[in-house]
């Protein structure tokens, strides 16, 4: 299966699922007009993806560590109900034995986005690594 | 020459008023992306260590995203509304205000109303089981609200003045206090 990259723009963030490093990553601003326009099909990718990691798994006994990386600027509250929706996708692969970490960055002077992934990694009951940058 | 004092008694009343931005007009999704690279500029110039730039422009987004969802047409372009954006020494306030449906009122009083009587736990566990139910329009509208009072630290008011019979103009204020 191909990465999903899409380019950053004013009021979307950047998705770089690299499926070569096994990083996936969701980086910059996320206020799209409309969220679930941009959200669906980088959910649906994630959702297919499983398959790949489950015929990876039983054909070759890959068990390669998958990062999932939020390093977002801001995300208004819409897009925090899609971010949900890929946490609980993480989970589901955390549950079924896959090997990942979540990392959670956030600018060291956004008490406020700290938060957000504490309250994230909570709600979902996943443990995140915090980066502060 | 009304005109010309007229603009003159404007420019003095934002310079007391520590008034930064003041907007009104249509808004849709590109005049707000527009405006928000503008006050993201101005922000940037007083950026602190305590991140307070990026608190306001998290409340000032979300503020602008509620007065769409609460216009009284979904078209923008019968909807003129209102930004502010003061800095007083101790705080910063952002005061949204649009046009709204009578009929609308009661529903979001009771939601504004309930938002502003909880405690910052209470507006976690609430923002929590919003994430968590399903997406409808209005839901998504509550969460903005929370979000927004979880963030200043619940210093949310709000006030209808009536216009018409049908409609009302509709004032959203929140402060966000400058820790020293």
């Amino acid at each position: 299966m191909d990465s999903l990259i899409i380019e950053a723009t004013e009021d979307s963030p950047k998705i770089t699922f690299d499926t070569v490093s096994n990083r996936f990553m969701i980086s910059g601003e996320s206020r799209p007009e409309n969220a679930g326009k941009f959200y669906t099909p980088v959910i649906n990718w994630i959702v297919k993806y499983e398959e790949v990691l489950y015929s990876r798994k039983q054909d070759t006994n890959d068990d390669s560590v998958l990062v999932f990386i939020f390093k977002l600027d801001y995300f208004n509250s819409t897009s925090a109900k899609y971010i949900m929706d890929v946490l609980l996708i993480i989970k589901k692969f955390v549950d079924q034995g896959y090997n990942i970490n979540i990392e959670w960055h956030y600018d060291k002077r956004d008490d406020d986005m700290l938060d957000a992934g504490n309250e994230f990694s909570d709600t979902v009951d996943l443990k995140f690594d915090f980066i502060e940058y | 020459m009304t005109q010309v004092s007229t603009a003159f008694e404007v420019y003095k009343f934002m310079s007391e008023k520590n008034i930064l931005i003041a907007f009104t007009g249509y808004f849709d999704h590109l005049v707000t992306t527009s405006l928000l690279k503008n006050i993201k500029n101005k922000l940037s110039v007083i950026q602190s260590a305590t991140g307070i730039d990026k608190k306001v422009y998290n409340i000032l987004v979300e503020s602008i995203e509620n007065i769409s969802k609460y216009a009284s047409s979904r078209n923008p372009h019968q909807n003129i509304a209102m930004l502010l954006l003061c800095k007083s020494d101790n705080h910063f306030t952002v005061i949204t205000g649009n046009h709204i449906l009578n009929n609308d009122i009661p529903a979001l009083k009771e939601k504004l109303d309930k938002v502003a009587s909880l405690s910052s736990a209470e507006l976690k566990k609430m923002y929590r089981e919003q994430m968590l139910s399903k997406r409808t329009h209005e839901n998504s509208a509550g969460l903005g609200i929370i979000d927004i009072a979880i963030k200043s630290g619940n210093q949310i008011k709000y006030d209808f003045k009536q216009l018409t019979d049908q409609t009302s103009f509709y004032l959203f204020q929140t402060e966000i206090n400058i820790q020293k």
